[in-house]
Formats: C-alpha cells, structure tokens, sequence
C-alpha cells in the first residue's frame, strides 16, 4: 500500500465504487432494457405462447404507420408549445421577481407551488379551470358574453395546447428559479451604464440582460424539451388522449399498444423509437455545454483575472 | 435606484399577472374541494349553500357524507398510506446509492468518465414507458405485479440516476481542501466520505431525499399501470379513478368535489416540502451540473 501513490489508490478506490455504481444501475436499468430490446424485434402470440423472431418488422412497421407518424408529430407539437411557453412565462416571472417589491419573497415561495404539485394535482386544478358545464372559465367568461353556456374549451383542435398551457403551468416555476438565480449573477453596473446611455427597460433587457442570461436560456430549453417529451402523466389525467385521437402523443400511443392491445413487442420498438430521438436531443444537450466548457477554457488562462466573472457568464 | 410612477404601476400589475397565474388554478381546485357534493353541478363561480371542510373530513374518515362515497374515501385513505409506503424506501435506497455514485463522479477521474456520464444523463431522457414495459412483463411472469415492492424497484430506475447527476454537482462544488487534510491525518477513504464529505453535503442530501420522495409520491404512470385497482394503489390512480372518464370534457359527477379536496390534501407533502427545500433547489444546480465539476 505505501508504495502506491495517493492518486494511485484513490483512483483504484474510485474504480471500486464506480463499478458498484454502474453494476447496480446496469441490473435495475440496463438489463431490463435489454430484454425490451429483445421483445421489440419478436413477435409474441399470448394464445399459442410463441414468440417468432422478426427483425425491424416493428420498427419498419411504425415507421410506416400514419397512427404512429401523427403521434410523434402531436409529440413535438406538444413540445414545442411546452418549451416556448416555459421560456416566456419563467423568464417573466422571474425579470418580475428581481424587481424591488413588498411581498416578493412570498411569492417567490408561492411561484413554486405549482412545480411542487404533482401532474395529477395540476390536472385537477385545470380540470376544474376548463370543464364544460361546471368550469370557473365558462363561469367567469359566459356572464361576460365571452363564451357560451356550455363552452367546449378543450376540442379536436384545441387540446394539445391546453395540456401544454397546463404543462407549462406546472413546469414554468423551475425556469424562473434558473433564471432567477442567473439574474442575480449580473453587475448592477452594467445597468446603470445603459441608463447612462439613455437605454430604455426594452433595450436594456435586449441588450443587457438577455446576453447576461443567454446560457441559462440554453438550460432552460433543453431541459424542459426533455422533460416534455417524455411527460404522460399530465396529458393522460387531464385528457386521455382525446377527444378521439386529437392529443395522442407518442407516449400515449405506447401506453395504448402495451395496456389496451397488449401489443409488447410493437411497445417496445415505439418505445425505443421515442429514446432515439430523446437521445439526439441529449447529444445536443451535451454538445452545447462541451462547447461552453470550452470557450471558457480557452478564455481563462489568457485572461486570468476576468475568470471569476467570466466563467459565471 | 428611484422608480417612476408608471414604473411602479407596470410593476404591480406584473406582479399581479404572475400571481394571478400561479394562484387561481389553484384556488379553483380549492373552492371546489370546500363544495356539498351535489352544488357543483351549478358552476363553480357561484357561492355556494353551505361551504366547508365536509369533502376532507370523509377522507380523513372523520365524518361519512354517503355511503356511495364512502368506498373512494377510503381509497383516498389508502392511496395515502401506500404513497408513503412506497416513497420512503425510494428516498432512502436512492439517496444512499446517489451519495456514493454522485461522489465518485463529482470528486474522481477515472477512465470513460465522459461516457458514463453521457449514459447517465441518456438515462435521464428515457421516457418513463420504455422501461416500464419490460418491467410490466418481468414483474408479471414473476407474479409481483399489485406489489408495493414492484413500485419501489422501478421508481429507483428514475430515481438513482437523477439523483446521482444532482449529488455530482453537489459534491463537486465542495472545497477539496477539507478531504485532502482529513486524509493526510490518516482518515481513510470511506471515513473521510462518512465523516467529512456526507456531512459537508448535508443540505445537498437532505434536497436529494426530497426530490426522490416527490418523485415516488407524485408519479402516475407507474403507479396505475403496477398497482392500479389493486388494495396497494399509490395516491396518484387513486386520485384518477375519482375524476370523470374524460376529465376535461365530461360533465360533472357527484365525486367531483371529494376529488378535488383530495387532490388538494394529496399536495400537502409536496408543498411542505418544497418550502423545505426552496433554499437548497437553486444551490444544487439541477440542470447544469457539467459546468460544476470540479475538475
């Protein structure tokens, strides 16, 4: 042992945990995942309890299948809305809650409630928002003339953007924490400044803060892009999919092959259909920070003293 | 730095517009829990005849509205009881297995970190379906579907990855001066982590635990499709089987309110939590903790 180097052992001691690490992640997630890899390409007949290896025919099969195209596109609908509501609707609440105001660490408490509540409970509260006949949307809006009696808020054309609408109600909050927190990071006097030069509040969010906050942007969006394209449980309390087919994301597909038609090996290549391109976005993800990481890099050693406040940026 | 008064009115009325945002879905949901059974019919915009806590206490099984209703009380009561059945040892077997993976990766090098890492995060953007199908289909061959067991393996599935990403950052943003003393005074590996380094990352923990009993207690999917109908049904199908078949467009039923106060008591955790953790959430740098290593 003496002979051996502190980094030595700790490295040896890293690789021992590690290895733990990995082999308890590998039983509980990468075996099973594997068996589902091994169901997408069989076909299964629960009568005769068969299972026929077939290849890409599942894969070749969704590919090729309107239901499933459809899907995938109400998914990337879904997403999107989600996204760009987050941003706009976490970015302005928090540019309001950097303000100076009484009341405004209450509500910076408060805004989190809804990120707290679980899917279920946020389709609760929207349920209760946009029913038909007893909601506090027609209730409020019908006397107004605003809608009728029996308003259908949530229709063919209209549900996928009231679950994201939802969506982004439960999922903003996180964002205006981030850019809450990258908010606070920029110097007063870079304000000051631009008032000096007579920028009013627009061109001083244009050309001042969003620069400032240009990184969390990036955050920001891709994480909640991977979070809303993956999300069920939202859209599946609050419409099941429908009306008919209308808000049918990709998951929900899934979830109907596996536990409707029992269609396992259809599932699972749905399923792995969806990774990749969950797995594109990761790369994405990964590729923006490393380049990040870089620029950074190559800055701080040229400019050793700018580091500390570079590197925030 | 002075405001004008237009300044100020455009402030208060963003303020407004933010609270309004966040809190009227939610009192909605709250006015409809504290409605008799029956007056919700009418609207929710209107005041209704008696108003109080009746919905909770039937719940709570304190007091029974109707015998109808009874059996989705107790369901609720159920939900409750199997949630926090579930949730614990999640927390608990995920935090633990978080703190040593999220410190080997936030304080070591070692070969194929950056891929293991991009595994990780890989992970993280699975949809929560891909692995509940061969989880579904192992688990019923096995006969442990309806089991509390089979919510507590697969909800670690989400858990321990994410947890590990977060402890990572956590850790990582540790001073290294503190470690690095404890073992040239002779503490060995697995003391100074015990010793120095859990301690040091208390807060990070405590937020991890948190996050990981939110997750099992707030999850749906899982939840119904492993124990859904069965006497072990977690909060979250419980809650679903009281709300109308096709919640959004449906017209009302007499459970509605006692699924909206039960919705609302169902939040109660979470909301106690999260003011809990509201401090640690922006310290422990969720989103990015690649930019966080620390080496």
């Amino acid at each position: 042992m003496k002979t051996r180097t502190l980094a030595q052992a700790d490295a040896s001691f890293a690789i021992r945990i590690i290895l733990a690490v990995i082999l308890f992640n590998a039983i509980i997630i990468a075996l099973p995942l594997f068996y589902a890899a091994w169901i997408s390409v069989h076909d299964r007949d629960v009568i005769l309890r068969t299972e026929e290896f077939i290849g890409a025919e599942h894969y070749r099969r969704l590919l090729t299948n309107p239901e499933a195209i459809n899907a995938m596109i109400a998914s990337l609908k879904f997403t999107l809305v989600a996204v760009v509501g987050s941003l706009i609707v976490g970015l302005g609440m928090a540019l309001v809650l950097n303000e100076d105001f009484p009341g405004r660490s209450f509500l910076r408490a408060a805004i989190l409630i809804p990120w707290a509540v679980s899917e279920v409970v946020t389709a609760t509260a929207w349920i209760f928002m946009l029913n038909p006949t007893f909601g506090a949307l027609t209730g409020v809006l019908h006397p107004l003339g605003l809608a009728s009696e029996n308003q259908v808020w949530i229709n063919e054309t209209t549900a996928l953007y009231w679950v994201a609408a939802a969506y982004v109600w439960h999922v903003a909050p996180l964002g205006a924490f981030f850019f809450l927190a990258a908010l606070q990071t920029i110097p007063d006097g870079l304000y000051q400044a631009a008032r000096l030069d007579q920028a009013n509040v627009f061109k001083r969010f244009l050309h001042v803060t969003l620069p400032q906050i240009r990184s969390t942007v990036m955050v920001v969006l891709v994480v909640v892009t991977v979070e809303a394209f993956r999300s069920f449980d939202l859209l599946f309390a609050m419409t099941r999919g429908g009306p008919g087919t209308a808000s049918q994301i990709f998951p929900m597909l899934i979830f109907r092959y596996t536990f409707e038609f029992s269609r396992y090996g259809l599932a699972a290549a749905a399923s792995f259909i969806l990774v990749g391109v969950g797995v594109i976005v990761t790369t994405l993800y990964f590729v923006i920070l490393m380049r990040r990481r870089r620029t950074v890099r190559i800055d701080a050693p040229a400019a050793a003293k700018l580091a500390d406040g570079g590197a925030a940026a | 730095m002075k405001k004008s008064s237009v300044e100020r009115a455009t402030l208060w009325i963003c303020v407004a517009l933010v609270a309004a945002w966040t809190f009227i879905p939610l009192l909605v949901m709250f006015w409809a829990s504290m409605m008799p059974i029956g007056d919700l019919v009418n609207g929710i915009v209107q005041w209704p005849k008696s108003f109080g806590f009746a919905n909770y206490l039937a719940i709570l099984g304190i007091a029974n509205i109707d015998e109808i209703f009874g059996g989705r009380a107790e369901s609720i009561g159920r939900g409750f009881i199997n949630s926090a059945i579930v949730a614990i040892p999640v927390a608990a077997i995920g935090t633990a297995m978080a703190v040593v993976g999220g410190y080997a990766f936030g304080r070591y090098r070692f070969p194929f970190k950056g891929t293991l890492l991009f595994v990780l995060l890989s992970i993280r953007v699975l949809p929560p379906i891909a692995i509940l199908i061969p989880y579904f289909v192992i688990l019923s061959s096995l006969r442990l579907v309806g089991t509390h067991f089979s919510l507590i393996i697969t909800y670690l599935t989400a858990v321990v990855p994410l947890l590990t990403w977060v402890l990572m950052g956590y850790f990582a943003s540790l001073p290294i001066e503190t470690e690095r003393a404890a073992r040239i005074d002779g503490c060995s590996r697995l003391k100074a982590l015990w010793h120095i380094m859990i301690p040091m990352a208390a807060p990070g923990i405590a937020a991890a635990f948190i996050i990981a009993f939110l997750t099992a207690w707030n999850e749906l999917l899982f939840g119904l499709i492993l124990t859904g109908g069965t006497s072990n049904q977690t909060l979250s199908p419980a809650l679903l089987a009281l709300s109308p078949t096709m919640p959004s467009t449906g017209t009302a039923n007499l459970g509605l309110t006692m699924f909206a106060a039960a919705s609302v008591m169902s939040a109660i955790p979470p909301l106690f939590f999260a003011i809990l953790a509201q401090r640690y959430i922006t310290r422990l740098n969720v989103a990015d903790p690649v930019t966080t290593q620390g080496d």
